[in-house]
């Protein structure tokens, strides 16, 4: 039975079948659905690759280990959560005036697109295909980005599509470095471009032009991850997009890019096998992760605007993740999925709650949105408060204990001075948001400043859907979930 | 299977018309009329189309014709007619003063190509189309990231996106045996086509917004 297709034919149906219906309802349903299905087929191929490993279709053009699996249940996920919100906050956006019906269809055509591109990048076999959906993924959210036709939307969407294409054209090249090396290895014939024919003769490539193709991968790729210092498009992109797409750039866009980037690190760390150099990679992701790290708590700290906060915040968790994948040990593997799993449950939750906030006192800067929003939004600031706690990281929330296996395995590998700077950075931002949280979210309204409009009840179902798996999986972890972790992690880590 | 042993005559034409791409490249970065810039991206690009030609006749990989003959319907032909209608729709047709001036700037492009041969150097001894090749490629791409930098019209700066990719193209056919497999060919070309098209509707915004297409006036997010 094809497993592997579906997963991506769903959300690209459904974009179609948007293009065609008349109504805001069926294609917000229609997106629930895509979704819906491929989170269940999701299910169904995590326990495939259990139990028969790698899953291949079409003579091994798309396959599917460990880790893409895991990647797809992220998307999954996230991208549901994303079109139960979107229904309702374009129904509030379409009576405000602020959108037109044309870019409501605009939204709900490319959101599956979207989607269906990180479907395609977690799939694909062949590298450059993966390139080529990669860039995929960005072209479709550049029109989301510019959604609201702003100039600060504008604006945010060329910053990001021309800093994503340049980064994506070096990507490029070491995706051309990559083949090159193949090629050089087996020069009589038209070598295969797949991840496993690759890794398989991992090492007769050429080690010297994987390092290249590593470099090339990592600025574009990282570019496309928000890691620092090419980070400046994210939080313009985070900020003006609609708040569902901002959920979708935050709690996976960045992963996949990531994803991306791990296969050059896994492919290079195989090439440089029993070489003195076989760190190369993992000390390049380790210096642009803490970099990372250590850069978003002082934008978090200054802050004027609530939804860039929260993008500073993922770039943060991007780093740490990075940071857990380069402690290279299999315990901060582990973590560092781990990390990514709980991340993508808890970000979007902080997204859509600005997005009602946003609907409510139309902006996001803190001083208008201003102390009290609880008094006006009591469910929604309930939600994205306990969002925050788990984003910061205290127990009982799942990203607590991520954060613990990073930097304790980073203790039990010896390296004391990245666990040191893990613990600061993320304590200066645990200060720093909740700090700029409090401000605005508790306390007394200024009198005579009520919104008429506040409704309470608008997104509660999708924060509701990832804050409860949130909390069910922050204490109870399924074994088949556990085992797939595990097993992605060993691809990442190297061993057999 | 072994390929034929190409005439000298193939490895060349190959660096010369790599060259010419160079120098179609200084004369973009020096152009300020944005119909004769994108004239001048047509030509480079059918200039790369030719290379993949010559490649495809000279190693009989007939999938590289293929390529040539992508590369010439989309960057030759259909590309440069939607810029060229997207100049007409906006009604701007002359480039600001850039940072640097036509001088300066071709310093800055010939310190970047020896920058480009400086870096290739360890690379010369595996490849096959003469030695110049990849040093070209890595060179359009420098120049690309400077042109990108340089000017201000939103639709310079598409065009300095499209020889960044050019160069790119460039760097896969020098160092690979045939070029890349052809379905990566295949989504690389579909992901121009879109991205030029996603840019195009863009800067049309941009224009309606900002009644300019200067992408200095983006200045607005910071910190």
């Amino acid at each position: 039975m094809l497993l592997l297709t579906p997963i991506l034919l769903a959300p690209l149906a459904a974009a179609l079948l948007c293009l065609l219906v008349p109504s805001r309802r069926v294609m917000a349903a229609l997106g629930v659905l895509a979704f819906a299905t491929t989170l269940g087929l999701g299910i169904v191929l995590l326990n495939e690759v259990l139990a028969h490993g790698v899953v291949k279709e079409w003579s091994e053009f798309l396959s599917a280990d460990a880790l893409s699996a895991w990647m797809v249940l992220l998307i999954s996920v996230v991208s549901l959560a994303t079109s139960l919100y979107a229904g309702r906050y374009f129904q509030r956006d379409m009576a405000a005036g602020v959108v037109t019906p044309g870019r409501m269809r605009e939204f709900f055509v490319l959101t599956p697109l979207f989607g269906s591109g990180m479907f395609l990048v977690v799939l694909a076999n062949n590298l450059g295909v993966m390139w080529a959906a990669v860039e995929g993924t960005a072209l479709s959210s550049v029109l989301l980005v510019a959604l609201y036709n702003r100039r600060n939307s504008l604006e945010a969407a060329w910053k990001y599509v021309i800093m994503g294409s340049l980064g994506l054209a070096l990507a490029l090249l070491g995706t051309v470095f990559v083949y090159a090396a193949a090629c050089k290895s087996n020069p009589d014939s038209l070598p295969s471009f797949n991840w496993s024919y690759l890794m398989s003769v991992a090492r007769q490539l050429d080690p010297y032009q994987l390092k290249l193709a590593f470099v090339f991968a990592l600025v574009g790729y990282g570019t496309k991850a928000g890691f620092a210092p090419m980070h400046t498009w994210l939080p313009d992109a985070h900020s003006e997009a609609p708040s569902p797409t901002s959920a979708m750039l935050s709690g996976v866009s960045l992963k996949i890019a990531l994803y991306a980037l791990l296969r050059f690190h896994i492919l290079t760390t195989a090439s440089l096998h029993g070489r003195a150099d076989v760190g190369f990679s993992c000390h390049l992701l380790m210096g642009f992760g803490l970099f990372s790290m250590l850069l978003a708590p002082p934008f978090i700290l200054v802050q004027k605007n609530l939804k860039r906060m929260l993008a500073y915040s993922s770039l943060e968790h991007v780093g740490l993740i990075c940071v857990g994948v380069a402690l290279n040990s299999p315990l901060t593997i582990f973590g560092a999925l781990l990390h990514m799993g709980y991340h993508a449950l808890t970000k979007p939750v902080l997204f859509f709650a600005a997005g009602n906030i946003h609907q409510t006192f139309h902006s996001l800067e803190f001083r208008i949105i201003g102390p009290g929003v609880g008094k006006v939004l009591p469910v929604t600031v309930m939600l994205m408060g306990l969002a925050a706690l788990a984003a910061v990281g205290l127990p009982p929330f799942g990203l607590f204990f991520s954060e613990l296996i990073i930097i304790s395995g980073g203790l039990t590998a010896h390296q004391t001075t990245v666990s040191v700077i893990v613990l600061v950075a993320l304590l200066v931002s645990f200060c720093g948001i909740l700090q700029q949280l409090t401000r605005i979210l508790l306390g007394a309204r200024k009198p005579g400043d009520h919104p008429t409009d506040a409704r309470r009840t608008d997104g509660v179902p999708a924060m509701a859907l990832l804050l409860g798996s949130l909390l069910l999986f922050s204490v109870w972890l399924p074994a088949p979930l556990l085992e797939l972790m595990r097993q992605a992690a060993a691809i990442i880590g190297g061993t057999p | 299977m072994n390929p034929p042993v190409p005439p000298e005559i193939g490895s060349h034409v190959i660096p010369l018309m790599a060259a010419l791409m160079l120098v179609v490249q200084m004369l973009l970065i020096a152009q300020r009329m944005l119909l004769t810039s994108i004239r001048l991206f047509a030509i480079q690009s059918l200039l790369l189309a030719g290379i993949a030609a010559v490649v495809a006749y000279y190693y009989n990989a007939s999938h590289v014709y293929v390529v040539a003959v992508l590369t010439f319907i989309g960057k030759v032909v259909f590309l440069p007619w939607l810029l060229n209608r997207l100049v007409h729709r906006i009604q701007i047709h002359q480039e600001t003063d850039p940072l640097l001036n036509a001088p300066s700037s071709m310093l800055v492009c010939g310190a970047l190509t020896l920058l480009g041969y400086s870096v290739t150097r360890p690379f010369t001894s595996l490849e096959k189309l003469g030695s110049n090749t990849l040093a070209i490629a890595l060179a359009l791409l420098l120049t690309g990231f400077f042109l990108m930098i340089n000017r201000r019209k939103a639709l310079t700066q598409v065009l300095a996106l499209l020889t960044v990719e050019n160069g790119v193209m460039l760097a896969a056919v020098a160092l690979t045996t045939y070029g890349m497999p052809l379905v990566v060919e295949l989504g690389i070309f579909f992901d121009v086509l879109v991205a030029v098209m996603v840019l195009g509707i863009l800067v049309y915004r941009i224009r309606e917004n900002f009644a300019s297409m200067d992408t200095g006036k983006l200045d607005q997010l910071k910190g």
